[in-house]
């Protein structure tokens, strides 16, 4: 199956009634609720879809990045919230596949791939974002196991997830990048809690509480002490910007379209305004599919990886702009307002637009990765 | 005309590349772009003629001419590698006329071009401030007049390339017919006006949008060289350069700025590579054409001035070459068309291409 009959495939699953009946009812949720496992993750999951470069043992279908980049993409195309997704699959399933215990695979890999479960990430603390060595959670050894006290912030889906990768310090010593250790946290047990905290978007954050959580040895992804070199390896290695770029398209579509509807694209300065934002949005989704190719061919670029990651994100607080400009006061409307335009899409997208430049490595990391390991600076 | 030798070499993107980059490194780059470089208005000497035809040959020897024509994808992907790679070293020559003449040469033609022994200039300009998108006057044959001005190596090569209604006219520089005058211009290069008083001319159809298009793309690349060139330099400096105690490239503020237009330089020319493959008969090139050297344009400007910045007054002096990449950015930004005119062309195309097809992903 080539990657173009792949896609046809994926758009076949996610046109059908079922899924685009769902999509309409999460574009209508109200300001507390949101999205947790979408029926569609499981439409796809079915058929292998969800995971698809999984080994079919775990549920996959045993194909490429490719294939993986294409179910990102067109989930953002049909509306399905993907975030869940990335987490699962392209986060917590990467790092279980390339460091797992067959065990820890055999557990969670297929719930996942067939999207009945979901996986989060509990890296972040109040203390420490972009720099992750000064994470204070802390982990015991108690017994054969391990006890782990700490506060997590920013995480999304907890709320609904099954599972979080979770980094914890296991061993305090000079060397900051030395002693934090990756375990599987079980996101329902006693000791764990989680507050969901209102904000800008309609995915909230969620507080996690840890307090003094008893965790087997068969809790630990990786080498106990190993967990940074993990994560760094993991996230500049797995980095292709596609979710986000997927993201930035849709919204230009969604603005074209508009523009084209309304005879604003008839203006030949709105027009190449919009075209020079297109050009930009082809130009990252070029790297970012380059990205995916390095993927493929086991040869990634950590430096790339972040040019890409920048480059994408960078494009939508001019996308917003344009946007804001194409709709006028219209744009601001909520789904709620029977008048709102595109379901209420523009708003929805200015409320989430902070996150992009924010979220997976700001780009004050990514330029940073740039300068030193692209250019020797700093 | 001589024997025509044709040199058989490989082609793939990634060798030529490799072996062109041989030439263009940190030893002879500084030397090209020098070429030419003289007080105001003096132009090259015989010396700067003898060296610029030496690197012509050793660039056809190593093969850089032989995908001119750009039949397959590949070939037009190593033709922007090549590009990308004269204006990171701001190597001035006939490279890019030459090379959108061989899309509509005949064989004959294309066996000297590829061989490095015909050149060509392209006369896209009727005057500065004009479109290079706008259509050329209807002609066909008969003797050519008319003023073209810009035209880049106009006096060095062996035929003019004037874009006309339905195609092009070919024009041998060498005839009475046919006048040249030196531009006294910012970038101290090779641009000329020319005058055609009844030249004689023959004419080969093709789609001027075509070659427009073709000639952005290589263009994209090459101001994404320029761009990296400059970088380069700046970088080069802010290692070198001490000021509050340590080297400037230490400093978070100005090691992003590089960053960031690194980072578009990469993007510029993923899509300038990407648009590279699509055929000639592709009903989007030239609106990703357009984009690509819009965005490219941008660029190369952006990434001389900060280059200038980021040397402190020194940039601004003749002993540092980052002042020659500010200078040519001025000139080769506009080449084929201002960022104005790239945005109301992708523009208009961009509404055409919704209107035929509005479900566009």
């Amino acid at each position: 199956m080539t990657v173009a009959e792949f896609r046809r495939r994926v758009r076949e699953v996610l046109g059908n009634a079922d899924v685009r009946a769902e999509v309409a009812e999460i574009a209508a949720y109200g300001p507390d609720r949101e999205s947790g496992n979408p029926r569609a993750y499981r439409a796809l999951g079915e058929h292998g879809l969800l995971a698809p470069a999984w080994p079919a043992e775990y549920g996959g279908l045993g194909l490429g990045a490719a294939e993986a980049a294409v179910i990102t993409e067109e989930l953002v195309y049909a509306g399905v919230p993907d975030d869940a997704h990335v987490l699962s699959v392209d986060i917590v399933g990467a790092f279980l596949l390339a460091a797992g215990t067959e065990r820890q695979k055999a557990e969670h890999l297929p719930p996942l791939a067939r999207g009945e479960r979901i996986a989060t990430v509990l890296f972040t603390e109040p203390g420490c974002g972009s720099d992750l060595t000064a994470l204070t959670t802390r982990a015991r050894r108690e017994g054969e196991g391990w006890r782990l006290h700490g506060t997590k912030i920013y995480t999304q889906k907890s709320q609904f997830g099954d599972v979080a990768l979770c980094a914890a310090r296991t061993t305090a010593g000079p060397v900051a990048m030395h002693g934090i250790t990756l375990f599987l946290l079980p996101l329902r047990s006693a000791g764990v809690h989680v507050e969901p905290l209102p904000g800008l978007a309609n995915d909230r954050f969620s507080t996690v509480l840890i307090d003094g959580v008893l965790l087997g040895p068969e809790a630990v992804v990786g080498a106990v002490d190993d967990g940074w070199r993990l994560m760094t390896d993991m996230l500049q290695l797995e980095r292709t910007g596609i979710d986000f770029h997927a993201k930035a398209r849709r919204l230009l579509d969604t603005v074209v379209d508009r523009a084209a509807a309304t005879g604003q694209l008839d203006d030949a300065e709105l027009a190449g305004r919009l075209a020079e934002l297109d050009g930009a949005v082809r130009a990252g989704g070029t790297l970012a599919w380059e990205m995916v190719a390095n993927l493929d061919r086991g040869t990634p670029d950590p430096v790339a990886s972040a040019m890409t990651k920048w480059f994408v994100t960078e494009q939508f607080r001019p996308l917003l702009a344009a946007g804001a400009d194409v709709f006028g006061l219209d744009g601001a409307l909520s789904v709620h307002d029977e008048e709102a335009p595109a379901l209420g899409q523009l708003d929805a997208a200015y409320r989430v637009g902070p996150a992009h430049r924010l979220a997976s490595g700001t780009s004050e990391v990514m330029l940073s990765v740039v300068a030193t390991a692209g250019w020797g600076l700093l | 005309m001589g024997v025509v030798v044709t040199t058989v070499v490989e082609t793939s993107p990634a060798t030529l590349r490799e072996r062109c980059a041989e030439l263009f490194d940190d030893e002879l780059s500084p030397v090209l772009r020098r070429i030419g470089q003289h007080r105001t208005g003096a132009g090259p000497d015989e010396e700067d003629r003898a060296l610029r035809a030496g690197v012509w040959a050793a660039l056809a020897e190593l093969g850089a001419l032989a995908p001119a024509a750009g039949r397959t994808a590949d070939d037009r992907v190593a033709l922007a590698d090549v590009a990308e790679l004269m204006g990171a070293a701001l190597y001035p020559s006939p490279y890019a006329g030459t090379v959108t003449a061989a899309a509509v040469a005949g064989p004959g033609v294309l066996a000297g071009i590829t061989a490095g022994e015909r050149t060509f200039a392209v006369a896209w300009h009727t005057e500065g401030t004009a479109d290079p998108a706008t259509p050329g006057p209807e002609w066909t044959h008969g003797p050519l007049s008319g003023e073209r001005r810009f035209v880049a190596f106009a006096s060095e090569v062996d035929e003019l390339v004037v874009p006309v209604a339905a195609g092009v006219a070919f024009v041998p520089v060498d005839q009475p017919g046919v006048r040249f005058r030196r531009h006294d211009e910012l970038g101290r290069g090779d641009l000329h006006a020319v005058t055609l008083g009844s030249a004689h001319a023959r004419f080969v159809p093709a789609d001027p949008a075509v070659l427009l298009a073709g000639a952005r793309v290589r263009h994209a690349a090459y101001l994404a060289g320029l761009a990296r060139g400059a970088l380069e330099l700046a970088v080069a400096r802010l290692k070198d350069r001490t000021a509050f105690g340590g080297p400037l490239a230490k400093q978070q503020v100005l090691a992003h700025r590089v960053a960031a237009l690194a980072s578009r330089a990469a993007a510029v020319l993923a899509f300038a590579r990407a648009t590279a493959r699509r055929p000639a008969d592709d009903p989007g090139l030239p609106l990703a054409a357009a984009q690509a050297l819009l965005l490219a344009a941008e660029l190369a400007r952006e990434s001389a001035a900060e280059s200038v910045h980021l040397h402190g007054a020194a940039g601004m002096t003749e002993r540092h070459d980052v002042s020659l990449y500010y200078r040519r950015a001025a000139v080769d930004v506009p080449a084929l068309g201002t960022p104005r005119q790239l945005r109301r062309h992708a523009g208009a195309l961009l509404a055409a291409a919704h209107r035929r097809n509005p479900s566009h992903r």
